[in-house]
């Protein structure tokens, strides 16, 4: 299959791995072929360890595949990483479909509650049910709790899963 | 010489990065470097199969196409900012889970800030 993946959303994958060094990891891995964690440690100046928490992570995306080798002297085992591209439009679709069906439950939760908060930064909003146990008093700072109108978060949800549907083609 | 294989995938990665608004058959074999001749022989291969589509259009009093891509390429804007993106409670999200969508403080924190600037949330797509 042709890969339609350019870079800039290569980078994004790695930024979304949450993690600074993967995309460094990423950068290496895309200009050569094959390549060993050692060396990619060498290379980006990411300790090993991290290195490898890394590939691990994206190999259980699919995104990097993985040869293994036998030293002939010390018989321990030799890591040789590569990327693999081709893959990566699968897995932003699948994310996408993920965080659509996540985005659709809490959309859902939110339409048919009505939710309870005392304002403060920090503590909780509470639906009506568990606000009534409360007796309309914060659990966590003790404030009265008063109507929240969530209306803006439904509509940010309602938006987003509209525009995930759309570009999932459902 | 390139391969033809070559000569095509470069032309649909140029027809995708056209976008929805496409691109006339004319202005990819310029970018491509071919002839008209092997300009539209490629496009009709890649139509045929099924990566793009041809729409007839008259420019300049001349009957062409315009090559629009099937599928664009995947893109990660829309969810970048999103918490459940890669979240490490991922496995312990659901029905019988720990955590919940309903519950889950990330995705409320992300929600709110989200309802307050309700420009920022949709990103480019």
């Amino acid at each position: 299959m042709l890969s339609a993946i350019d870079d800039a959303t290569l980078m994004k994958v790695a930024e979304a791995l949450g993690e600074e060094e993967a995309v460094k990891v990423i950068e290496i891995l895309k200009n050569s072929d094959e390549i060993t964690d050692d060396e990619i440690a060498n290379k980006t100046g990411i300790r090993l360890n991290n290195v490898r928490k890394i590939l691990y992570k994206l190999y259980d995306h699919s995104l990097v595949s993985l040869r293994r080798t036998r030293d002939p002297k010390t018989g321990w085992f030799i890591f040789h990483w590569k990327l693999q591209p081709d893959q990566l439009e699968g897995f932003i679709l699948s994310q996408k479909r993920r965080v659509l069906e996540k985005l659709n439950i809490r959309l859902e939760y939110e339409k048919n509650h009505e939710f309870y908060y005392c304002y403060t930064p920090g503590c909780k909003r509470v639906p009506f049910e568990e606000a009534v146990e409360l007796v309309f008093k914060c659990p966590t700072c003790g404030k009265p709790l008063m109507h929240y109108d969530n209306e803006k978060i439904v509509k940010v949800l309602t938006q987003k899963v509209e525009q995930l549907r759309k570009e999932l083609g459902e | 010489m390139p391969k033809p294989n070559d000569l095509e995938q470069k032309a649909l990665q140029i027809i995708m990065s056209a976008g929805n608004s496409g691109l006339l058959q004319s202005e990819l074999w310029r970018k491509l470097g071919a002839s008209s001749r092997e300009g539209s022989r490629i496009a009709l291969k890649l139509e045929s199969k099924g990566l793009i589509r041809r729409e007839r259009e008259l420019r300049n009093g001349r009957w062409t196409y315009r090559l629009y891509p099937k599928r664009l390429p995947a893109s990660m804007d829309s969810i970048a900012d999103c918490p459940c993106v890669m979240c490490p409670d991922s496995p312990k999200c659901g029905p019988a889970g720990n955590v919940t969508p309903q519950n889950c403080e990330r995705l409320t924190e992300w929600l709110f800030h989200a309802a307050e600037s309700t420009q920022d949330i949709l990103g480019d797509s």
